[in-house]
């Protein structure tokens, strides 16, 4: 009885250790949809658990628009997921609230943080580094060019190679030359904005005239009236009660792009938008008849400038438990050391000197002209109160388009609640 | 002695009250059977609607920011004073009214008149009651996207009125024009919810009896004074609950002009109260702030649904 007695505690204590040592670490992965990413990057993740038993991990893909709402209500009720990636617009107010775990150099890969910002191009780590410290690896840096579609452009009398827009001015020409109107109602436009991204989008037209969106010393919102106006001007000429070459309530531009059913020659995007173009419409995609060109700029620009480039970056709950942190940063690291990868399958940039310099960089369509516009650009303004401002900005461009506001009273209301916003903490 | 007294008296009282309650006898067993069917509700109202309300209150006197882990700061009535000195807040407001008031009213009118015409019709009843009940078993969010489709310059919204008016090739920017954006947003209100309410309306005339009806008629009443001495002041308990259901569902409006407003319709004109709440707490993250707002709301409903009572008297009816 006593033997038995012994050999049962024994059987039960190793059960209780293999257990214990069996315990699994789930790590919960919150992105934004995208089918190409996801394809690829459940096959990672696969192998991260393969190659580290016990470890479980859930990813969950949410519409864009959505994942900035429910990854806030999940942080403010303390249920926020381990590893999760937004714009930086987005993410920064929750670094400088102090959510975010900094990074753990040696589960990402690299052998010093210092090592991390060798291995990027020269600035793109600073929107996610706050106090001395690094906060989140880039999933994707992109900036937005001017996509064609030569068919409507050659439908059109115009000849894609040579009178494609290199000007705002020449923008509203060439749409003008495209545009197809039943009565009021456009048909087929040339171009139109993407408009609920005003920061990266539109931003840059007004600094092309010398305006600014926050003053140096970042105290002041809304910097340079004169900018401000010329650009609500044009833009309240390009709506349905001036010019009518389109408008923020016809179906976004980007959207209809692929499907090439005639109703838009032009549109912004980035370079991940080939791949969209070539899984929604492989015939489109093949033809080639289809390009890419820069940011155009004012004709009296006073600064050159293309649009502004937004990274997505991955970061880490740091409500979690350490194991989590530590797991979930060599998840991150796995998954960011297939960067070909990600730029051939899904056209997302992950700005390493590395791929930048490579050849499947070098042999992506078009590659040249996100590069020189990158390179011209800047990042996307960011700040607590980046989605506020960018939310004033909204609220003047659509007043001139469609409400018929003049651009002084636009401009007015827009300095008075930019400022509010900057100043609010 | 008076030590004595004091345990006598409390036996007394004691005995009285259990003689009381036996006396009260099946009406008191009612009445506890009555408790005990209510408790659940009142342990889920006080948990799901009261304990937030209270909650709102607090938070609203306090500034506090969704993502900081800083303790909240105390700031007493700061956050009502800088909501009735915001010009964007009083912008809400208006957006609210007008909104309710272009809404509500057409909805008690015409869906009382349905009502009528469903009641009158001695065949296809059930069908027409069907007809008019199915929008509102769609979900806030469909409908506005479906209207949303509709209402796109190239939809079917310019067509039919093209069509209709003889008027090819004009675009009613029903989505790019201040007035026309509140019209388009009580418009989808409307369709949603007029069935609904005729719906209670029919409840309301079929609990009416035909001998009241009958004796009116053999009094010399025609089909017009019968209806307005006789079934209109019957309905007055049914029009006021009709008119405060209507009313609160359109002060709480939301999805409509929310998924108008992702659609690219102008903020301002339609920036209901819920939507300047929702973009406070999201975009904003001020959870402070927007509690003060949802407490404003829900005083001013508490203010028209009392409005209503004062103004209708529903317990009075004249006939």
């Amino acid at each position: 009885m006593k033997k038995l007695c012994i050999f049962s505690s024994l059987i039960l204590f190793f059960t209780v250790m293999v257990s214990v040592a069996r315990a699994e670490v789930e790590l919960t992965y919150w992105t934004h949809e995208d089918p190409n990413r996801t394809e690829i990057e459940n096959k990672y993740i696969k192998e991260f658990e393969t190659a580290n038993p016990g470890v479980k991990v859930i990813r969950v893909s949410s519409p864009s628009g959505k994942i900035a709402e429910k990854v806030l209500t999940a942080f403010a009720a303390d249920r926020g997921p381990d590893i999760f990636n937004m714009e930086i617009e987005q993410e920064y107010a929750y670094i400088i609230n102090r959510r975010l775990a900094p990074i753990d150099f040696k589960a990402v890969g690299y052998p010093s943080v210092k090592a991390i910002y060798d291995a990027y191009l020269p600035r793109v780590l600073d929107p996610a580094t706050f106090e001395g410290k690094l906060y989140g690896l880039p999933l994707e840096l992109t900036n937005w060019c001017i996509y064609i579609n030569d068919r409507i452009f050659k439908a059109a009398g115009l000849n894609p190679a040579k009178d494609y827009p290199k000007t705002w001015e020449q923008m509203v020409e060439v749409s003008q030359k495209i545009v197809i109107r039943d009565g009021q109602i456009i048909k087929r436009r040339g171009f139109d904005f993407r408009y609920p991204y005003y920061l990266v989008s539109m931003v840059p037209m007004v600094e092309q005239l010398g305006g600014k969106l926050i003053s140096d010393d970042g105290k002041k919102a809304i910097v340079n009236d004169q900018a401000w106006i010329k650009f609500l001007t044009f833009m309240k000429e390009w709506g349905p009660n001036g010019k009518n070459l389109g408008s923020p309530t016809y179906t976004p531009a980007r959207s209809l792009f692929n499907k090439d059913k005639n109703d838009i020659a032009m549109c912004e995007s980035g370079l991940y938008q080939q791949d969209r173009i070539r899984k929604d419409n492989p015939e489109f995609y093949n033809s080639k008849e289809w390009r890419v060109i820069p940011y155009p700029v004012f004709k009296n620009a006073v600064k050159n400038v293309a649009g502004n480039y937004y990274g997505h970056y991955l970061m880490v709950n740091a409500s979690k438990p350490k194991e989590n942190q530590q797991m979930a940063w060599k998840l991150i690291g796995y998954m960011l050391s297939h960067p070909e990868e990600y730029l051939s399958k899904v056209g997302l940039i992950q700005p390493t000197l590395k791929l930048m310099k490579s050849d499947t960089f070098k042999a992506m369509p078009y590659a040249n002209v996100f590069k020189e516009d990158m390179d011209r650009g800047h990042i996307v303004y960011y700040g607590e109160n980046s989605a506020k401002i960018q939310e004033c900005i909204r609220e003047a461009v659509e007043s001139v388009m469609l409400t018929g506001a003049s651009p002084e009273q636009a401009l007015e209301k827009l300095k008075r609640r930019a400022q509010e916003a900057l100043e609010e903490k | 002695m008076g030590l004595r007294l004091i345990p006598v008296s409390l036996f007394q009282v004691k005995r009285d009250m259990r003689k009381r309650l036996f006396s009260r006898g099946i009406e008191h067993k009612k009445a506890r059977w009555g408790w005990i069917f209510i408790i659940p509700s009142l342990v889920f109202f006080s948990l799901f609607s009261f304990y937030p309300i209270l909650n709102a209150l607090y938070t609203s006197l306090f500034k506090k920011k969704l993502l900081s882990l800083a303790s909240p700061q105390f700031v007493g009535w700061d956050n009502y004073t800088y909501l009735l000195r915001s010009p964007d807040f009083w912008n809400s407001i208006r957006a609210t009214v007008v909104f309710t008031l272009g809404t509500f009213v057409p909805i008690l009118v015409f869906s009382l008149l349905f009502a009528l015409f469903i009641m009158s019709r001695k065949r296809f009843q059930k069908f027409f009651q069907m007809a008019y009940y199915s929008p509102a078993v769609l979900s806030s969010v469909v409908v506005a996207a479906i209207w949303l489709l509709m209402l796109d310059p190239r939809g079917l919204a310019n067509q039919w009125v093209n069509f209709l008016f003889d008027t090819p090739g004009i675009d009613h920017k029903w989505l790019a024009d201040s007035t026309m954006v509140q019209i388009s947003t009580m418009l989808v209100y409307f369709w949603k919810y007029v069935g609904y309410f005729t719906i209670i309306f029919l409840v309301g005339l079929g609990s009416i009896p035909n001998s009241i009806h009958e004796a009116a008629r053999i009094d010399g009443a025609n089909g017009w004074t019968d209806f307005w001495y006789i079934t209109l002041p019957l309905l007055k308990p049914t029009t006021v609950l009709v008119s405060i259901m209507s009313m609160l569902q359109c002060l709480k409006t939301f999805s409509t002009q929310y998924l108008f407003t992702q659609g690219g319709a102008p903020l301002e004109p339609i920036n209901v109260i819920t939507l300047n709440l929702y973009n406070t707490t999201i975009r904003d993250r001020s959870i402070g702030l927007a509690s003060a707002m949802s407490i404003i709301l829900f005083c001013m409903m508490l203010f028209f649904t009392w409005l209503q009572f004062k103004t209708f008297k529903s317990e009075e009816v004249d006939y």
